[in-house]
């Protein structure tokens, strides 16, 4: 099979990233640059390697994706033991990382290699744009205070 | 051995696989599609196509003396065990062609009739002895036809089948080439058509201001009577009368439809009980039907309309708003109260089904009145200020998810049931002057 685990000879890829923040979380509109590192590549033949810059959903609902920055490059040389590369771009406005109760926006670096043979290997790195904090279900509707009879046009 | 991978795995922050099986079996299933198309679309050519065009381009005119007519009884088992018959008329008729007489049966053509009398009622159209005009093919002068033109109602049903086979396997088709060999973010990034054709019109990143935001464009089109925009109401209560009145519409169509049907048997001395068995509860229903659209449309109307207009918009997180609730109606609403509430809004597969589910994350009462008493000739109307919580997400709609906020009135009436009513407005991202700069950005170079 071609699944890295059944398959003991081919070494194990790795991608590591390292952002310019070491908390991770940006500011929206912010420019944001992170360096990666694809390491174990061995003897197979990379035909391409993608990077992007993407947001997507998570929760019960089926998976939403926007890519704000994407990149196709070239295949390293074959000689290479590390491939390293840099992504810079500048964050939009929105959407703002969310944690929700059945709704969740994430932000990811992602790196995919591509091989001749057809297989591909997808690292995701995840920051945040924004500091919203985690939603929570609101409880019941509560009234304010309870009715008292009002003139029209007074509140209560 | 490598064997192929038919799905992919997502592993913690990894996913491994390969999608060309999937891809392939894809391109299969709508390829076969296509075929299946293009063999009934041969077909219909060679079979309705071809016949009627030589008819109305390549037979030769000529003039015939009707000698004779007839029916063409034409018997199918279709399906097998059961047998239907079809009657067309034809005509014998005497007919110059090519330099010499022929006496031959005309060619059929029209629509079948189940009926033998139904076609035989068309046979009075060529009286005996009569001359009238005719086409016999050039090729073969022994075949002859009576009319010609085409018939388009068959060509639009024949054309249905092959035409929705090749429609949904060539988009599908286009789809999987869209997608062969490319990532999920490759085929997110592509703007469709334009990068296909020109990859230099294709937008630069961030293009978009603000991505995920929704539009507000149809929110800020109606002017408020106080403040500077009303906002449209977005009620169930509205659905819920549209569906009833449709649902009560539809049925008693049917329902007169089968009365006169039942009727004409009545007058005709015929009684079909097994109709008049099936009127009885169709009535009732349509009847039930009816009482629940006019007691729904009685409720809209006793309640009286809520509008909300608001200063500005769209909203921003930390922002203050004015906000005018103006609630119409007559006698005591014992309640009514105004909140301001974010929904997530989620949009699954659960089998074939789509479902959506929704959470209300944030409900901030805004203010309330107890035991008002409304007055038919002036408008209840009460203005306020609204602030928007600042931590808290902005409006976000995708295809399968949603972050939403609105204003909501629930209010109950004292001698009607109680009612919702919605009304969405738009928060965008808070300035982006409030930056995360606690953090110190961290030197590039080393692995974290």
């Amino acid at each position: 099979m071609t699944s890295e685990s059944f398959d003991r000879s081919r070494p194990t890829l790795r991608i590591d990233a390292q952002f310019d923040r070491l908390d991770r979380i940006y500011a929206p509109g912010a420019p944001l640059t992170a360096r990666y590192w694809i390491a174990g590549i061995g003897q197979e033949q990379v035909r391409s390697i993608e990077r992007s810059v993407d947001w997507y959903t998570e929760g019960k609902g089926e998976e939403d994706l926007g890519v704000h920055f994407f990149e196709r490059i070239p295949p390293p040389s074959p000689t290479d033991a590390v491939v390293e590369g840099t992504v810079t771009t500048t964050l939009p406005a929105s959407p703002l990382s969310y944690e929700g109760v059945i709704v969740k926006v994430r932000w990811c670096l992602r790196v995919r290699v591509f091989f001749t043979s057809g297989r591909d290997f997808v690292s995701e790195h995840v920051f945040a744009v924004g500091d919203l904090p985690p939603a929570r279900p609101a409880a019941p509707a509560t009234r304010i205070a309870p009715p008292v009879p009002v003139i029209r046009g007074e509140p209560t | 051995m490598r064997l192929p991978r038919f799905f992919g795995k997502k592993r913690g922050e990894r996913r491994t696989g390969s999608q060309r099986w999937g891809s392939f079996g894809e391109a299969a299933f709508h390829g076969a599609l296509v075929c299946a198309g293009v063999a009934f679309a041969t077909l219909l050519a060679s079979g309705v196509a071809v016949p009627e065009w030589r008819i109305n381009h390549d037979f030769q005119p000529t003039r015939c003396r009707v000698r004779g007519t007839g029916l063409v009884r034409r018997t199918v088992e279709d399906p097998p065990g059961s047998f239907s018959t079809t009657w067309r008329p034809t005509v014998l008729v005497r007919y110059e062609a090519e330099g010499r007489q022929f006496e031959s049966w005309s060619h059929s053509r029209g629509p079948a009739s189940f009926g033998r009398a139904t076609a035989a009622a068309r046979l009075p159209s060529w009286p005996i002895g009569s001359e009238v005009p005719g086409w016999y093919d050039p090729s073969d002068p022994e075949m002859i036809v009576l009319e010609r033109g085409y018939n388009w109602w068959m060509w639009l049903l024949a054309l249905l089948l092959p035409g929705a086979l090749l429609g949904f396997g060539m988009t599908g088709l286009v789809r999987t080439a869209r997608r062969w060999g490319r990532s999920e973010e490759a085929i997110a990034a592509s703007t469709g058509l334009v990068d296909l054709l020109d990859p230099s019109r294709r937008p630069p990143a961030g293009a978009g201001v603000m991505p995920g935001v929704p539009a507000c464009d149809d929110l800020v089109n109606s002017p408020g009577t106080v403040l500077r925009y009303r906002l449209p109401i977005e009620s169930a209560d509205t659905w819920t009368l549209f569906g009833l009145g449709l649902f009560a519409v539809l049925w008693n169509a049917v329902l007169a439809v089968l009365a006169v049907g039942a009727g004409l048997d009545l007058a005709g001395g015929r009684i079909d009980w097994l109709l008049i068995a099936l009127l009885i509860p169709f009535a009732a229903i349509g009847c039930t039907g009816i009482v629940l659209f006019v007691r729904q449309l009685f409720l809209a109307a006793a309640v009286g309309t809520t509008q909300i207009e608001i200063s500005d918009h769209p909203l921003r997180p930390g922002g203050r708003y004015d906000v005018l609730l103006a609630q119409s109606g007559a006698g005591t609403m014992h309640d009514l109260g105004l909140s301001l509430e974010l929904e997530e809004q989620a949009t699954f597969h659960q089998g074939t089904d789509t479902r959506t589910e929704s959470l209300v994350v944030v409900q901030r009462p805004v203010r309330a009145w107890g035991l008002l008493q409304l007055d038919p000739t002036s408008r209840f109307e009460e203005r306020m200020t609204v602030e928007i919580p600042v931590d808290t997400m902005h409006s976000f709609v995708t295809e399968h998810n949603a972050v939403r906020w609105r204003f909501v009135v629930r209010g109950k009436p004292s001698r009607w049931p109680a009612f919702v009513r919605v009304f969405p407005i738009i928060v965008h991202p808070r300035d982006t002057a409030r930056q995360t700069s606690a953090a110190e950005p961290a030197p590039i170079g080393t692995v974290a």
